[in-house]
């Protein structure tokens, strides 16, 4: 089954409430989760993910990622981690190590090609000695950019597909997958970013994306705790997967 | 010594920068958590423009009836060699100059107003709001919303509006309404009067200004500058000169282009960059609003108010009232965030230009070349005397972009 991704910000809305929504997470048709690790700027986050991170920052502590990985690791879930770069840069190495440690099989960082291009030259390959550099692209990256990156790099790419998360600009969805398919050839690219509707997700499956990402639909279910509405999710994205196959 | 007014030389697609750019271009963001900025240009914006802001596609078809309006203004414009201008300077290379002032508004800002309003006409808008700072970019949208057929309203920068009546005549005369900003049309603008009655204006006021207005009114708001869909439209200029310095046989060594928010100068440099690959080249700007030798490269504001999104540019600060100069188009505190990238990365070289140095060049250009450039384009022109005077052993191509025509702003040499 083509990967579904669901992205979580680390203790949003609280420890407990994460905690209870991880161990829902359906194996069968999840196979990565995102855990980004809250700032007081998530600059390229959209309203929706932006709100999250300010709510978990009182709320978060380090040790709770080792925990998170633990659930879904027993589950077959590989658990990859989202943070800004800032993060990384005050913590060096150890940060790396520690999210190692933890079982994460990767980290995602969102800011790092945009501000931070010379810093990536020396930081990618420091990553990849450890666990995967999952490069995150979106339309405004050059193709120099795109072609570069993805051969360091062997895991798989996210891609987004608006330049910030829950904002509706116009685009040409065909256009836009056609665009990385056709630039990086016979990798696995998860498409992200925007997505708002289960019909979006069955339009993109049918586009040629490995799988999808998703992050501010869900946030409504976790802000209500609303359990069942997620079991209910999963199983209308469950469908839609089915009849993608 | 035209070089051609062929109009096959008008190109079909529009060039943009973005996918070739050596690194990401950090994309436009919010800073207000509660609500969002960039949702906002959903609101202001026609779709088409939006999506043009956000492409990663390098060409996109010119719509046929604004490559005919482009004929119809006066496009190609032309390119020509300033024998005269090389002759005072005593130069044994060649100057070249592509003339934005031939179009029937006198400067580069046409480019972008007529697709801007042929996009909020055929979206079913009747009218369009904006700010302008010498009077160009409002000139140009009044004339570009008549031609569609749909309403036009200019929030006109105060100390601009009271030194060049002219514009608000001839705003008018095209079927414009204008004001001078601060206003008391809007709540900002009203605010800011009751701080400050004789406050002159910036240009991000008059930005804040008309973004409330298009709000309130239902109508759409046309981008002078600074965004990268108005960098594309401009990329005719650039186009344009390619195929005709190719007619000419000729291959610049220098680009030199004056910078306000960075429209005329993308449009014009950025598609020569593709081929030219080793010329150098010069962004000019005034010494009283040095954005790129004294402002950061940052995240700020477009506007003042701050109810645009945020970008990565140089900047001076969203709140920098620039000095009473005379060329109102390079008062504002930021540039493109694409030629902020190129500048930051020194592929872009900045010149800073003080007023009484480029009164004299418009003076010397005037007398040699019979053409009176707009205080903006002085800009360019004295950075490209003082490049010949730094340079007088070399026999380079020096090609400079003269983005409007001075007519209207003779008041300048009163001084």
């Amino acid at each position: 089954m083509k990967p579904l991704i669901l992205y979580f910000t680390a203790d949003f809305p609280s420890y407990e409430i994460l905690k209870r929504f991880l161990e829902e997470v359906d194996p069968e048709i999840v196979k990565y989760v995102e855990i980004g690790i809250p700032e007081i700027n998530p600059l390229y986050d959209g309203p929706t993910i932006k709100a999250t991170h300010s709510m978990a920052l009182k709320n978060f502590q380090r040790e709770h990622l080792r925990q998170f990985a633990e659930i879904l690791i027993k589950k077959g879930i590989r658990v990859f981690a989202l943070s800004y770069y800032d993060r990384i840069n005050k913590e060096g190495t150890n940060f790396i190590h520690y999210l190692k440690d933890s079982k994460f099989s990767g980290i995602i960082i969102p800011d790092l090609l945009t501000d931070y291009s010379e810093e990536s030259e020396r930081i990618i390959p420091e990553i990849e000695e450890n666990f995967s550099f999952i490069p995150f692209f979106n339309p405004a990256t050059p193709d120099t950019v795109i072609q570069e990156v993805s051969s360091k790099t062997s895991s798989w790419i996210y891609y987004g597909l608006q330049p910030s998360t829950g904002i509706d600009i116009p685009f040409d969805l065909n256009e836009v997958s056609r665009r990385i398919l056709d630039l990086v050839a016979n990798r696995e690219i998860n498409f992200g970013f925007g997505i708002r509707t289960i019909e979006q997700i069955k339009e993109i499956l049918g586009l040629g994306s490995s799988g999808v990402a998703i992050g501010s639909l869900m946030v409504q279910y976790l802000k209500d705790n609303d359990m069942e509405g997620f079991r209910n999710f999963q199983n209308s994205v469950r469908g839609v997967y089915l009849n993608a196959e | 010594m035209l070089s051609t007014q062929d109009s096959s030389i008008i190109p079909n697609e529009w060039y943009n920068i973005v996918p070739d750019l050596p690194k990401q271009l950090p994309p436009p963001v919010d800073r207000d958590e509660k609500k969002s900025s960039i949702q906002l240009l959903n609101q202001i914006l026609p779709k088409a423009i939006l999506k043009q802001e956000f492409t990663f596609q390098k060409y996109t078809k010119i719509p046929e009836e604004v490559q005919e309006i482009y004929a119809q203004i006066g496009r190609p414009t032309p390119l020509f060699r300033a024998k005269g201008l090389e002759k005072a300077l005593d130069y044994n290379g060649k100057i070249l100059l592509k003339y934005e002032g031939a179009t029937i508004t006198g400067s580069h800002k046409i480019n972008t107003a007529i697709p801007q309003a042929f996009y909020t006409r055929e979206e079913g808008s009747t009218g369009v709001v904006t700010e302008t700072g010498a009077g160009q970019w409002g000139t140009a949208t009044t004339v570009a919303a008549s031609l569609a057929g749909i309403t036009s309203k200019i929030f006109m920068v105060k100390i601009s509006f009271n030194q060049k009546p002219l514009r608000k005549q001839i705003i008018e005369l095209y079927g414009g309404e204008i004001v001078p900003s601060p206003s008391r049309e809007t709540k900002f603008g009203t605010e800011i009067l009751s701080r400050n009655p004789d406050h002159p204006g910036t240009l991000g006021i008059a930005i804040s200004e008309a973004v409330e207005y298009a709000l309130e009114h239902d109508l759409k708001y046309m981008l002078g500058s600074v965004f990268n869909s108005v960098l594309t439209h401009q990329s005719v200029i650039g186009l344009e000169t390619e195929k005709q310095l190719e007619i000419l046989g000729e291959e610049p060594d220098v680009l030199i282009g004056c910078v306000g928010g960075g429209s005329n100068f993308g449009g014009f440099v950025f598609p020569l960059m593709r081929k030219f690959k080793e010329t150098k080249i010069y962004a000019s700007t005034a010494s009283e609003v040095p954005k790129f030798s004294k402002g950061e490269y940052k995240y700020d504001f477009v506007d003042t108010a701050k109810i645009l999104p945020s970008i990565k540019m140089y900047s001076l600060g969203s709140d920098y009232v620039p000095e009473k100069i005379y060329a109102g188009g390079l008062r504002y505190h930021g540039a493109a965030p694409s030629l902020s990238m190129l500048v930051n990365s020194g592929r872009i070289n900045s010149s800073d230009m003080p007023e009484d140095k480029v009164i004299d060049a418009l003076k010397l250009f005037a007398r040699t070349q019979g053409i009176v450039a707009a205080p903006e384009s002085g800009h360019a022109i004295a950075t490209a005397i003082d490049y010949v005077k730094n340079n007088t052993d070399q026999k380079e191509t020096i090609l400079v972009n003269v983005s409007g025509h001075g007519l209207m702003d003779m008041s300048i040499f009163q001084r």
